[in-house]
């Protein structure tokens, strides 16, 4: 019964039971009797979080769109940020003759990727005055735990930027790149603080647009842009495998990390290249549900 | 060939929905009595899980509502809108039928 939403089980929880209670008739419940109760449960969660199903209004399929696709894009600022890393001084191993198309490629993914960023935060600022006045409202409680949360997290990676910073400094390239044991350990567990901190901004920011009323028309805004940024995501995605194409008919070598050109034919499939392309997909293929929400209902918003 | 959607939402004819208003059509009962109901006349076995989902839907459609009770086993009873969604999925399974039936030669009460 626990994996049925608050709301739900105060209305239909008692009927619930006792119909659970006369079928079973004083008998064990199956696990398979169990598991139809949990997955019927998720099923209403995911109903009354606009995921699935029509709804009474079409506000809930909308905005449940638009916050998959920013949780799309949360994943995909960790990709973004793995890419950077793997292509860092790339253009240096590659034949003058053959930069234009992994540089193009890479100018694309990183301009696509400033305008997606631009897009998603000028969302969360046209929605401000509205979740001012939801905090002015009374909604504040609701949204508290993930806002501290999310702070603390922020503190601490920031705590720990300053003297990884000068810590980086004193290292050369080859031990800022693995080559530190003890180095490599820490700037790991950094990034787990980094990504745990956009997820739980994520979470603050999901959990409070799923309470605030927004008026039909800044839905319709705030979709259009989500439905943008999924685009934006595609995009960028084709572009980095581009790239990917791109080095490994030039520079494979640069993808392994051998010394360039020899008579051996390095392999291409760098693991965090991999890693980092799979994760992509599988945001875009998140967000791309978004979108088939958002574009399902858009049209019905505001019609009562 | 596109598939039909009632506006209730309502599909096929075995779906939980369409079973639960044809039981509901013959007067207002609750929960297990429902799912007995249904198990009866159409062979199909829904528990409590899928009921109540249906249940959940239909009653923010509109299409059922909820009588007052003493006791926690809730009784609903099919509404006006109910009552013409189901006649429409009604009337669709017959044109189907009739055209089934006709194009296998079958009269109504006889098996191919």
């Amino acid at each position: 019964m626990r994996g049925y939403p608050p709301a739900w089980r105060a209305r239909y929880g008692d009927e619930l039971l006792a119909m659970v209670e006369e079928d079973l008739g004083g008998r064990r419940p199956t696990r398979r009797f169990r598991l139809s109760l949990v997955s019927a449960g998720l099923r209403e969660r995911a109903h009354e979080a606009g995921m699935i199903g029509a709804g009474p209004s079409a506000a809930g399929p909308v905005r449940a769109g638009s916050l998959v696709i920013l949780c799309a894009w949360a994943a995909f600022v960790l990709a973004g940020a793995s890419f950077s890393k793997v292509a860092e001084h790339f253009a240096r191993a590659v034949p003058v003759a053959s930069r234009t198309l992994p540089q193009d490629a890479f100018t694309a993914v990183a301009a696509l990727g400033v305008s997606a960023a631009v897009l998603v935060a000028l969302g969360a600022l046209i929605a401000l005055p509205s979740f001012v006045r939801f905090v002015r409202a009374g909604g504040w409680p609701s949204v508290r735990g993930h806002v501290h949360r999310a702070i603390g997290l922020s503190v601490l990676m920031a705590a720990g930027l300053v003297p990884l910073s000068v810590w980086a400094h004193h290292l050369d390239t080859v031990q800022r790149n693995g080559g530190d044991a003890a180095y490599a350990a820490v700037i790991g567990a950094w990034s787990l603080v980094v990504a745990a901190t956009l997820a739980q901004w994520t979470a603050a920011g999901v959990a409070a647009a799923r309470r605030i009323t927004f008026s039909p028309a800044l839905l319709r805004l705030e979709s259009l842009m989500a439905v943008i940024v999924a685009g934006a995501m595609l995009a960028i995605t084709a572009a980095t495998a581009l790239w990917w194409a791109a080095m490994a008919h030039d520079a494979p070598w640069f993808l392994t990390g051998t010394a360039s050109v020899g008579s051996h034919h390095p392999s291409p499939f760098d693991v965090q290249l991999v890693a980092t392309l799979a994760l992509m997909t599988v945001a875009v293929l998140t967000a791309a549900y978004g979108v088939y929400r958002i574009v399902r209902f858009r049209a019905r918003l505001g019609v009562t | 060939m596109t598939k039909k959607r009632q506006p209730a939402g309502l599909r096929r004819a075995n779906d939980p929905p369409v079973l639960i208003l044809t039981s509901l059509a013959a007067g207002a009962k609750h929960g297990h009595a429902l799912a007995r109901d249904i198990k009866e006349f159409a062979g199909v076995n829904l528990g409590p899980g899928a009921l109540y989902g249906a249940i959940t839907r239909l009653e923010e459609r509109g299409l059922i509502e909820p009588l007052d009770s003493d006791d926690r086993r809730r009784p609903y009873r099919i509404t006006r809108a109910g009552s013409a969604a189901l006649a429409e999925v009604v009337h669709d399974m017959r044109r189907l039928a009739d055209v089934g039936a006709a194009r296998l030669g079958l009269t109504w009460g006889s098996t191919a």
